[in-house]
């Protein structure tokens, strides 16, 4: 049988990836390119008609103050938490790849928080927020406290508080695995040419490690600009819809204030954002990558 | 000849896996159901919407013993997502219920493209709370609900020590005179705020529109700058009586983080005495270990034009039947039988007071309201003292006003500030067609 007709080239990839790609197209491409469709049409969600509108709701969406500072908020949660997942994630890989007693034991203690679903775990916070923590100021301070959750502030602290406690275990397991990809030789070459543990951490095994970093820092950021499930049952958007993040906002445009098109646009203009934001750190991050 | 056994064996993997991925997709279901196979024999099949989640194990029961009788199979689903969201989906996948359960808002929405016309039903003239749009009905009303403080008397008479008659308290001056007695007589605090964005916004800041001789023009106003909210009788008069409730809530130092459970435990307690709610409060309140003298009346306030002696409600949550050439004239007119029977047949009308503990909105319905706020609910209806409900308010009023109340609730913000930001939110919003 010939290899490079073109009949056999489409037979072996039909063969192989037809169904995976007929399942990708139907719930991904499909879905994508009608949403784009539908960010042109005015439809309330359930209505028979879609009155097509052109641009008008990009330019809604422009206009929509309280979208842009929802994905202002949502940029800055995301600076807070991306360093903060990462720089505790490294930590905890650093400490369970020194060889303490019973790494393995805390590498899985550590994980386990990514295994609970968001909305579950933002019940739980919620209520260490709300009752636990403030008793337990209360008790201190001898008076009424109120609970964190109920700053503009605090609500924004507990969401990357929670966010970096569920994520941080994740990233740990790549950083591990970029620990010890690292062969121990070349940290003892370090050492041997007068490196301290310090100089060869920064100057051998992190350059080494850099895309444990890319893979990292992309999936943190994409994670924290789509949140949406700890978002929801820890804070609600509350106080004042002071935490309301994007996802939020855009859930809340298109189905409980029944404007499809526009939430669909902000959608696209979420998504937009978040591939930039990813797509250029990782092209920085790949430009300098090293390998031993 | 290995070649093509190895062949075959991929695709046969491959297909294996697809199928088990397309199985799996075709397992999950959207809402929860509860099937009611009973001895239908082949009769035809409705499906009910219902988005009252504490009348959902009564319904499926109440469904199961209907199927049984009648010989129409009715499933009855629920979904705790937003009722138009959750509508939406069924609809784009052309599968909609029969019968859907909606808030009026949902029926202004939706009934001109998806209703079907129940002018003609006899229960029609049984009830003033059914929705129509032009000449055509088409929102059968579930049930009355209706909004105004809810008292414990047994608390009250434990701190004053005297008798408590909700008819005495008519002014914000009178609803202070007591709530003072109450401290005096070493109740702390004596009032619960919720702090949920619907209740200060949807509920409570709503009254402001309703109590105006005319809430379209009133709107109206606040949108085109003739009428300056800030410099507003009602405006005032109603806020004056938030302060009171404010400045007496319990949660007064964290009012933001205070939880409905706690707020409707304390109440049905009598660890406080007054909270702004409505009869559906009930549904929390009976969980609790409650005072038997509880009830509404109306929110006290300042005005004299005799909103200090009406509740604010009428008809809560509406039936209609789907339209669409999805849903059969057998089926159709099965769920026209249904709604019928809901409201005419005593077995019907007893489902509705007795098992749901809901206020009737039907005439014919006599039967006693069992929850003491039901009873004062059924109280003022029948007496003609309720306020209609504004259905027209835009989806988004009750988020967006509901952070400035939370705002004011907090001391974030002051009454002028509030004004502002409600005027500013009706710069741009636009109350529902009607």
């Amino acid at each position: 049988m010939k290899r490079n007709t073109m009949s056999y080239k489409v037979q072996q990839f039909l063969m192989f990836a037809g169904v995976a790609a007929v399942l990708f197209c139907a719930v991904v491409v499909v879905p994508f390119v009608y949403g784009i469709y539908l960010t042109l049409t005015s439809w309330d969600g359930i209505a028979k008609t879609k009155p097509f509108v052109g641009l008008a709701n990009y330019a809604e969406a422009f206009k929509d103050v309280a979208y842009w500072q929802a994905l202002g908020r949502t940029a800055i949660y995301s600076i807070f938490a991306v360093v903060l997942i990462n720089v505790v994630a490294f930590a905890l890989a650093y400490l369970v790849t020194s060889g303490i007693k019973g790494q393995n034991f805390f590498r899985a203690g550590f994980f386990v928080p990514n295994l609970i679903g968001g909305i579950v775990l933002g019940y739980v916070w919620k209520f260490v927020f709300n009752r636990a923590f403030v008793a337990i100021a209360s008790k201190i301070a001898n008076q009424q406290v109120p609970s964190l959750l109920s700053t503009t502030s605090g609500a924004m602290f507990c969401l990357v508080l929670v966010s970096v406690w569920q994520f941080a275990g994740y990233m740990m397991l790549i950083y591990v695995a970029g620990f010890m990809s690292v062969s121990d030789a070349l940290k003892e070459a370090a050492m041997i040419d007068g490196c301290t543990p310090s100089q060869a951490m920064w100057n051998v095994t992190i350059p080494l490690m850099r895309a444990s970093f890319v893979q990292c820092i992309f999936l943190s950021i994409t994670r924290c600009f789509v949140i949406y499930d700890v978002n929801l049952s820890l804070t609600k958007g509350e106080p004042f819809n002071t935490s309301v993040m994007a996802a939020m906002h855009v859930y809340n445009t298109a189905f409980t204030y029944k404007k499809y098109g526009l939430g669909q646009a902000e959608a696209l203009i979420l998504f937009v954002v978040c591939a930039v934001v990813g797509i250029t750190q990782v092209y920085i991050g790949k430009k300098g990558e090293v390998a031993a | 000849m290995k070649k093509h056994f190895k062949r075959a064996a991929a695709a046969l993997i491959a297909g294996i896996l697809a199928a088990g991925l397309l199985a799996g997709c075709g397992g999950g279901g959207g809402a929860a159901s509860s099937s009611s196979d009973g001895g239908s024999g082949g009769g035809t099949a409705i499906t009910i919407f219902n988005s009252k989640m504490e009348i959902q194990s009564q319904l499926e029961e109440k469904a199961a013993e209907y199927s049984d009788e009648k010989g129409v199979d009715v499933e009855v689903y629920y979904s705790s997502d937003t009722v138009a969201a959750h509508l939406a989906t069924r609809y784009s996948s052309n599968e909609p219920y029969t019968i859907s359960m909606v808030d009026a808002k949902d029926v202004y929405a939706l009934a001109e493209e998806h209703a079907l016309d129940l002018s003609d039903q006899e229960w029609v003239g049984n009830t003033t709370q059914a929705i129509s749009i032009g000449d055509k009905v088409y929102g059968f009303p579930v049930c009355v609900e209706a909004r105004g403080i809810i008292y414990n008397a047994d608390a009250i008479k434990n701190a004053t020590g005297e008798d408590f008659d909700p008819e005495s308290i008519k002014t914000t001056d009178d609803f202070k005179a007591i709530i003072d007695k109450c401290k005096a007589g070493g109740m702390e605090s004596p009032v619960g705020v919720m702090k949920e964005d619907w209740s200060l916004a949807a509920h409570f800041f709503a009254e402001i529109y309703e109590q105006q001789a005319d809430p379209d023009a009133f709107i109206a106003g606040i949108k085109d700058g003739s009428i300056k909210l800030a410099d507003d009788k009602k405006f005032n008069e109603m806020m004056d009586t938030f302060d009171v409730l404010r400045d007496n809530n319990y949660a007064k130092d964290a009012a933001i983080s205070a939880e409905r459970e706690v707020t409707e435990q304390k109440l049905a307690e009598g660890e406080i005495a007054f909270m702004f709610g409505g009869n559906w409060d009930w549904s929390v309140i009976n969980a609790y270990d409650y005072s038997e003298n509880m009830g509404m009346m109306p929110v006290p306030n300042n005005s004299g034009d005799g909103s200090d002696s009406k509740l604010v409600g009428g008809g809560s949550k509406y039936f209609f039947i789907d339209s669409s050439e999805n849903t059969s004239a057998e089926q159709q007119q099965a769920a026209k039988d249904f709604l019928n029977w809901l409201a005419n047949d005593p077995e019907g009308q007893e489902f509705i007071v007795n098992e749901c503990a809901l206020v009737p909105a039907f005439t014919n319905n006599t039967l006693e309201v069992s929850d003491p706020l039901g009873k004062s609910v059924k109280k003022y209806a029948d007496a003609g003292a309720l306020i209609d409900n504004y259905n027209y308010l835009p989806d988004d009023h009750y988020s967006i006003v509901g952070a400035s109340m939370q705002k004011y609730l907090a001391g974030e913000i002051d009454r002028a500030g509030l004004a502002d930001e409600v005027t500013t939110y009706w710069a741009t919003a636009e109350v529902g067609a009607h």
